[in-house]
This record gives C-alpha cells, structure tokens and sequence, in this order.
C-alpha cells in the first residue's frame, strides 16, 4: 500500500489542480523504482529507434492531426496505472502495457510513412497504400492472416480510440465538430467524434479500400455513413461486414459465413490477392495460444489469489484483440511471460496466503476512455480489486485449426462476440443474466457498474439491472461516465458517485484518505 | 366555404386513442388473434395471416413516463419509453403474442423490458415473445437469413401455438388484404399530388395510422367510402396553406405533431417516415415462381428507409427517395425529423440535412422532438420560420423570374 500513515503521505499528493503531469514521480523503494525507470526508458527507446528516424514525418503529423500530439503523453498513461503498485503486481502491469505501446508506436510509423496527406506526391506512399487495407474498429481484422502479403491498419483506434485513453482531453475537439455539424449532443461520443474526425477530414489515408461492419451498437452504425462518404470522396471502396444480431442462435452462423466469405472476396479483387490458407493458420494458432492466456488469467483471479487485474489485464485483451487481432507474434511471447510470471505469483501468495482482495469486484458495462485507470483508483483507496472487466471478456472460442468449413464459423463466433458487442448485442441474456453469471464464478459481490450516461443499450436495462441486484445480493454501484467527454462528466464525479456507496453502505474507511477528494480535472 | 370534414374522420380519430380500440376488441371477440409489433422490418403482412391481426403498438395521449424512465434511463428513446409505460399500465394486455424485431437498441431493449416484467396476461398460456434478427443490408444473403428468422420465429409459433394455417396460399389471402389496404391508401394519397389538394396531411395520417392499428378487414369499407368521398371533395378556394412540404424521418405515430405543422402554414404533403406510407403502404406484387416468403422479405428489405443500413447504396436511396418525394408532390421544403434520443436518426439527420440543402439544393429544416409534440411551442416556431423562409424564397424566385421578362 503506498499510503503511509504516519506521516499523512498517499498518492493524492502526486496531483495538482493546476497541472497536466504529476508533480513528482513516486518512490517505490529501490528495487520497483530502479524497475520502472528501466521500463520508462525501454519505451523511450523504442520510441527513439522507431519514430526518430522520421523527424519531419513526425513534426508534419503533430501538425496535420491533433489526435497525434495524444501519443506524446504515452509514458504519463502508464504512470497512471502502474502508481502505487510494488513488486509482482507492478511487472505484470508493466508487462501488459508495453506490447500496446509497442504495437502502437510501430503503427504509428507505418501510418505516417504511407498517409496520403502528409505525403501526396511520394511514390513510396503511395505504393505502401496500394498494398494496405484500412479497417474499422470492431471488424475482424483477423482475417488479414489469411493475406500474408498484405498491410492493414486499423484507423478508428487510432485517431480515437487509442488517443482518448492516453490522453482524456484528445476527443473533444472531434466531439465538438460533429456537435456544431448538428448532432444531437446525447449520442455516444465514440462514433460521434470519429464522425467529427471524418468531418474535418482527420483520417490519415493510408489503405486503397476501407473495411467497417455493423458493430457493436447503433452509434458505430450512425459513424459508418459518415465515413462511407467520407472514403467515397478519396475514391476509397469500402466493404460493410453486417453480422447477425442474435449470435447465441446457431442458425445465424449461415449468413456470418456468407457475409464473411464476401469480404474476403472483396479484398482478394481490391488487392488481387489470393486467401492463403496456411498463413491463416499460423496466424488462428496465434489466436488460440493468446486466448488459452486471457482465460488462465480469469482462472486464476477466480480463486482467492488473483494475479493480472484491473486495467493490465482489460486493456491488453483488448488492444490484443482489437487492434493487433492476436497477429503480433510479440503479444504471443509475451503472454507466455505473464502466464509463468502470474503461474509464480499465484503459487507464492497460494503458500503464503497473502494478497488476498479487501474486496473483490468484477467491471461490468463501458468503461470510460478518459479513465481507464479508474479500477487502480478503487483499487489503491478502497481496497476493490477489479477481477474482470466486462469489455475483455470478448470472444475465447477457439480456432478448430486444420478444418476449413468450420474455420470460417470459428472466425465468425469470434468476431460476433467482440468488445462490447459480446454482451450488448443478442439479447439481455448476454448483458444482465452474464453479469451474475460472473459475479458467482469469480466470487464477486461488487459490480463496478459504469454508467455511460448517453450509452442508450446499457440505458434501458438501468432498471433491470437495479432490480436484479437486489435479488442476487450484489452491491452494484453506478458509476457515470461520457466515455470520451470528460466535460460531462469528469473523473473526480465519478470517483465521488463511488465514494459515496462505499462511504454510505460499506461504512468503509478509505486506504488511502489522500486518494478519496483530489482534482485531477487538468491531467491528461 | 370551409371545405367539409370527412365523414369518418372523427371514427378514425376515436380508434387512435388506445391500442385496444373497439375494432380490436371486435375482432378478439370474433376469435381474432392479436399480434403486437412496432416496426417496419417486422413484415406487417405475415401478422395477418387467418385469424391473426397486427396491432402496430402506439402509446396515445402518453403522461408521465416515470416508471420506464426508471427501467430505461432517460436519454433512451421517448416513444420506446412510452410503450413500456403503457404496456407497464396493462394496456396491451390483450395481445396474443409479441413479435419484436432487433432493428434499434431501445426498441430491441424495450421489448426485453416488457418481457421480464412480464406485461403480457398471464392467463394466455399461448403467448409468445419474439426477438427476429433484421440483417444490416439488403443481398440475397440477408434475404435468405431473414426468411429463415421468419419462418421460424414467426409463421412456426403461430402454427404450433395458435395453429394457424402458414400455407402459401393463406399467405396469399394476406398479401391481398394488405394490397388492397395498400391501394386504397395510396389512392388517397395521391390526392396530395395536386395543386390545392383536397386532404390534409393531418387527416391522411390518422388514415394511414388506423390502418397500422386496426384489424384490417374491419376497416377496409370505410377506408373505400373515404375515397370516395375525397374523389368528389372540393377544395377551399382560398389555399389554406403557405407551402409545402415533405416529412422525413423517424417514428411518427402522433397525428397532432402533423396538425402542429399544419397550423403553422406547412402542408404536409408526403409521410417518408415510421408510421407514415412510405414505406408501408406499398402494394407486393407476387410472381408464381418463388417462395412467397422470399418475396415479402425481399421487398422489405429492398424499400426499409431505415437509417440502419448505411452500405453506399442504402444512403444514395434514402436521398434520392427524399429528393424524389419532393418533385412528385410539388413540395417546397423538406423537414427531417428524428424522435429525440433516437441514434440512427440523429445521424441521418445531421448528415441528410446537409446533403440534401446543400447537394439536392432542397430547402431543409432539420428538427428532434418528443414523443408527444403536438403542443410544444418551440416546435411551432422552428416550423414557421422555416415556412417564412420559403416563401421568401418563392417572393425572391418570382421577383428574379419577372427581372428576367422585363430585361
């Protein structure tokens, strides 16, 4: 715990209303200080070795698109969630956000390399293009191992999704535009402000066609008529994958399949490729051995000694799944060190009975992008663990290596419980009837609800899932949030909405007093 | 001269202002089984097959909508909100089954509201809740998988638990009940192609509405004697209108929003929107050759407006459907229209206002409302200043027009 009693000292003392940084770094004792300063400048390398090779590139991107300058901030998004962690818990963090940096940093090179704004007239650019499919978020870019020759990128996480969790101020510009375009101000700003990005035309044009879907929510179907006009003004195709709603039916699967055999198809004409089912399968190999991780990670934080929690687990299933599509042979390896290293912790705290959670929770609905390390917080003042987080828990069906039919099903089983999706779409069984599902499997009896005030799915089962609590005996406590709008709700009211349950029901004492009421409000 | 009332204006009228209005009743008592839904991508026609009937749900004269703003928060959708007050009040207790679609969230999510809070009556053992899986495009793809959903989800039930005979050929007898509802409303319509039309918007949506809402048999003879009746109806002389003008958008089942605009000078001359007759009020022609089931879906899925699907084809359609309607009846402006808190529509609107003002040059006032938005005084203002707006323009292209002669 890094709160000390006796001299009053806590991890609020690191915030100041006045200022964007920490005021100072923490000192975690010689060991997990000498630790975090070698994994600053491990990334800080990277960086160096990556983008400093492109200095004008870079200074022309910061330039041309402001979600750019949100990467800047990077290092300061893992101060905020490796803050008050010591010893095991601070390496697995460490551990589970580097390869998304890292992923993140090589795609950001590939991007400014190819874009078609910052480079018009280079032929290189332009070659890099041709040979480069864009996608949506929440499409199964897994199918690109299938296309062994050719580049991908994804663009929606990076203009938005990615920038907003770095840094909390990087949408807002986007969320005003469309607003000032005449959106209604109560839609979800995620696609709300990746429209506005398609508004001032601040997509970097790095593909020759685009690939979206119908996914996960009406908002991300609101967006794609946006960016279909959008791309339609470039001269870019696009191609919507629209899987089916009630996923749980084994019928539907028919038409997935269809649906996705087309996309394929489209991106074999655009690119004039062929689908290589050998790649294919090195790459849902990939696929399997990463989710074979993820569930040993949930098998563990089922018992008394969790291990990976909070934010480092989510985040990294997430960016594994989403972003990188499980293709990223250094996620793979990675995962191989947390599974020994979480293997080892677990045995350690099984011998010592140590570690146990004051409180044991389980994240359920969106969380918000501007405070991703709101699980730390809760962890660090009050004692609640986070043992699962609704948004990781996509797809864990495994990729039936060696059968092509039934590859085809198992790619789209996998993409039509992706983020979000999984528990939003196919019927309240799938969001209400799961969360208990889990509170009982993983011992829970807190549900950190997150309320995304303008989230209309969540929304109309507010009720249900206020009544059903009561039944089950969980403590469900809402907390609101505007996902990318910190405006509307900023991060200090969300901390106070769950100050005031664990205040008012718990009677509990904070662990770290100076953590309960700070301003973090200028922070990134 | 005040041009006359309709004969049955005031019948119709009196149908819309509950669910379960004596037409419904009638056809109960005559053993009649009712099937709620709320959507388009529901095919109205197969909830008419034998003894069944739809009942398109509406929530008329909605108050406080308290109790489902606590189940559904308040930033959902007002006219979801207001169904599952209504239903939560035991209004549509008297359906025999349920037949929802996942076309939107809120709807989708009402429904499932209604269903665990168990609204139906208890005493019908036979009721069934179903969810059907409407696909995001319109390729055979989509067309099989739907007809699939159908089958199952919908025509299987009714068989099974009602034993309703789903054969081709009650599935025809349905297609022409609905065609004839179909052709009767379009006639009616067409009446507000002309220079003074001698309907109003008002009267030819509480027509339409009472066409969703009521067994369709019972109303097929006083829906002829209407056009008959509009067929000799003259006009007032003096135009009681400033102009004309389209209506695009989402879910309209509030005939008082159409008399708001009217009243403000702006004749309503075409309903493109949910509730309205485009789409819905389109005959299907059937060819021999293939599977009636097939056909329905396809249709639908081919005219749905709905902003959901969002492939280019879809989009340019919608457009061009706006723009279409606007020559075919001579209007003057478009308003796009959205329910407030509807995410499809917020989208649609926002981008469809500008494309069509700015690409089509199609004068567009673009507006969100309540669910009940007959007496909001902020609503009439945006309209008359839109109306005042077109006829400057008229003035201007009159003016610019007699410049032109003299020079």
């Amino acid at each position: 715990m890094a709160y000390n009693a006796k001299t009053g000292k806590g991890l609020g003392r690191f915030y100041s209303a006045n200022h964007r940084a920490f005021t100072h770094r923490e000192w975690k004792g010689v060991a997990d200080t000498l630790y975090d300063f070698g994994r600053w400048l491990k990334l800080y390398s990277f960086i160096t070795v990556k983008l400093g090779v492109h200095p004008i590139l870079m200074i022309k991107a910061m330039k041309r698109y402001r979600w750019m300058i949100s990467y800047l901030t990077a290092a300061n998004m893992i101060d905020r969630h490796t803050m008050g962690l010591r010893g095991k818990e601070l390496r697995y963090t460490h551990e589970e956000f580097y390869p998304i940096m890292r992923y993140t940093i090589i795609k950001l090179r590939d991007i400014i390399v190819r874009d078609a704004h910052l480079r018009p007239k280079s032929k290189r650019a332009a070659k890099l293009r041709a040979n480069t499919v864009m996608f949506d978020e929440m499409t199964p870019s897994i199918i690109m191992a299938g296309f062994p020759t050719v580049n991908w990128l994804d663009i929606g996480m990076f203009t938005i999704g990615e920038p907003g969790e770095v840094d909390q101020f990087a949408n807002l510009y986007y969320i005003d535009v469309i607003e000032r375009y005449g959106m209604p101000a109560d839609v979800c700003p995620l696609p709300a402000a990746e429209a506005g990005v398609a508004v001032v035309n601040d997509y970097p044009i790095v593909g020759s066609c685009y690939i979206t879907s119908s996914m996960p929510c009406d908002g991300s179907i609101g967006q794609t008529t946006f960016l279909v006009r959008y791309l339609k003004d470039k001269n870019i195709d696009v191609f919507q994958i629209t899987p089916p709603q009630r996923f749980n039916e084994p019928e539907v699967q028919e038409y997935a399949v269809a649906n996705l055999k087309k996309c394929i198809e489209f991106i074999e004409n655009k690119m004039n490729v062929k689908w290589d089912w050998d790649a294919f399968w090195e790459g849902a190999k990939m696929y399997n051995e990463t989710t074979k991780y993820i569930m040993n990670k949930w098998d563990i934080n089922c018992t008394d000694y969790p291990q990976v929690c909070g934010a480092a687990q989510a985040l990294h299933r997430e960016y594994e799944f989403q972003e990188v599509a499980c293709l990223d042979p250094y996620f793979v390896k990675n995962d191989r060190k947390v599974d020994k290293m979480m293997m080892k912790g677990y045995r350690q705290d099984v011998k010592n009975d140590a570690n146990k959670p004051r409180y044991r929770a389980i994240v359920w609905a969106c969380p918000a992008h501007y405070y991703t390390n709101f699980t730390y917080w809760a962890q660090h003042c009050w004692g609640v663990k986070t043992l699962v987080d609704m948004e990781c828990m996509l797809s864990y069906h495994m990729f039936h290596i060696g059968d092509k039919e039934q590859a085809m099903i198992d790619m789209a089983k996998s993409y039509e419980r992706m983020m979000m999706r999984s528990h939003t779409n196919g019927g309240y069984i799938n969001s209400l009837d799961e969360c208990w599902k889990m509170c009982e499997k993983f011992n829970a009896d807190i549900v950190i609800m997150y309320d995304h005030v303008s989230c209309k799915n969540v929304g109309c089962l507010h009720g249900l899932y206020e009544d059903q609590a009561r039944e089950h005996g969980v403590h469900l406590i809402w907390v609101p949030h505007d996902l990318m709008d910190t405006r509307t709700v900023s991060r200090k009211a969300m901390r106070d909405s769950f100050n005031n349950y664990m205040f008012n029901v718990f009677r509990a004492k904070p662990l770290d007093p100076t953590l309960v009421d700070y301003e973090d409000a200028l922070t990134w | 001269m005040k041009v006359k009332d309709l004969k049955h204006l005031y019948y119709f009228e009196k149908l819309l202002e509950e669910a379960n209005n004596e037409l419904v009743r009638q056809a109960k008592n005559e053993g009649g089984i009712a099937l709620g839904y709320t959507c388009f991508h529901m095919p109205e026609v197969l909830l008419n097959i034998g003894k069944c009937f739809s009942v398109r749900l509406r929530a008329p004269q909605m108050g406080s909508m308290e109790i489902a703003t606590y189940y559904m928060s308040n930033g959902s959708c007002e006219y979801c909100r207001a169904l599952l007050e209504r239903a939560m009040e035991g209004s549509y207790k008297f359906l025999d089954a349920m037949a929802g679609v996942d076309a939107c969230e809120a709807m989708n999510r009402c429904m499932e509201n209604m269903e665990l809070l168990k609204i139906n009556d208890p005493e019908k053992k036979n009721f069934f809740w179903t969810n059907v899986d409407v696909p995001y495009s319109d390729d055979e793809d989509c067309v099989r998988h739907l007809t699939e959903q159908l089958r199952r989800k919908i025509l299987h039930p009714l068989h099974d638990k009602f034993g309703v005979d789903i054969s081709e050929s009650e599935i025809r007898k349905a297609v022409a009940e609905h065609n004839e509802v179909c052709r009767l409303i379009t006639e009616i319509g067409e009446f507000r192609k002309i220079e003074n039309p001698v309907s109003t918007g008002y009267e030819f949506h509480v027509l339409t509405l009472a066409t969703y809402v009521c067994p369709k048999y019972l109303i097929i003879d006083k829906l002829r004697e209407t056009l008959e009746e509009l067929k000799s109806r003259e006009p007032d002389k003096k135009k009681k209108f400033r102009v004309k003008v389209v209506m695009v958008g989402s879910e309209v089942d509030d005939p008082d929003l159409i008399k708001l605009i009217e009243d403000t000078g702006a004749l309503v001359v075409a309903d493109r929107f949910c509730y309205g007759s485009f789409p819905g009020r389109q005959q299907i022609v059937l060819n021999d050759s293939e599977d009636v089931l097939t056909q329905i879906v396809r249709k639908n899925l081919k005219e749905t407006e709905c902003p959901r699907h969002c492939a280019l084809h879809k989009i340019k359609y919608r457009y061009d459907r706006a723009a279409q309607l606007f020559e075919e009846f001579h209007a003057d402006g478009i308003i796009y229209e959205q329910m407030k808190f509807c995410t499809y529509w917020s989208y649609e609107r926002t981008l469809a206002s500008h494309v069509i003002s700015e690409e089509y040059e199609i004068p567009t006032l673009s507006i969100d409302r309540p669910y009940r938005s007959g007496m909001s005084g902020q609503l009439r203002t945006r309209v008359q200043a839109f109306v005042e707006s077109l006829e400057i323009k008229k003035i201007k292209a009159r003016q610019g027009l007699k410049r032109q002669g003299e020079e």
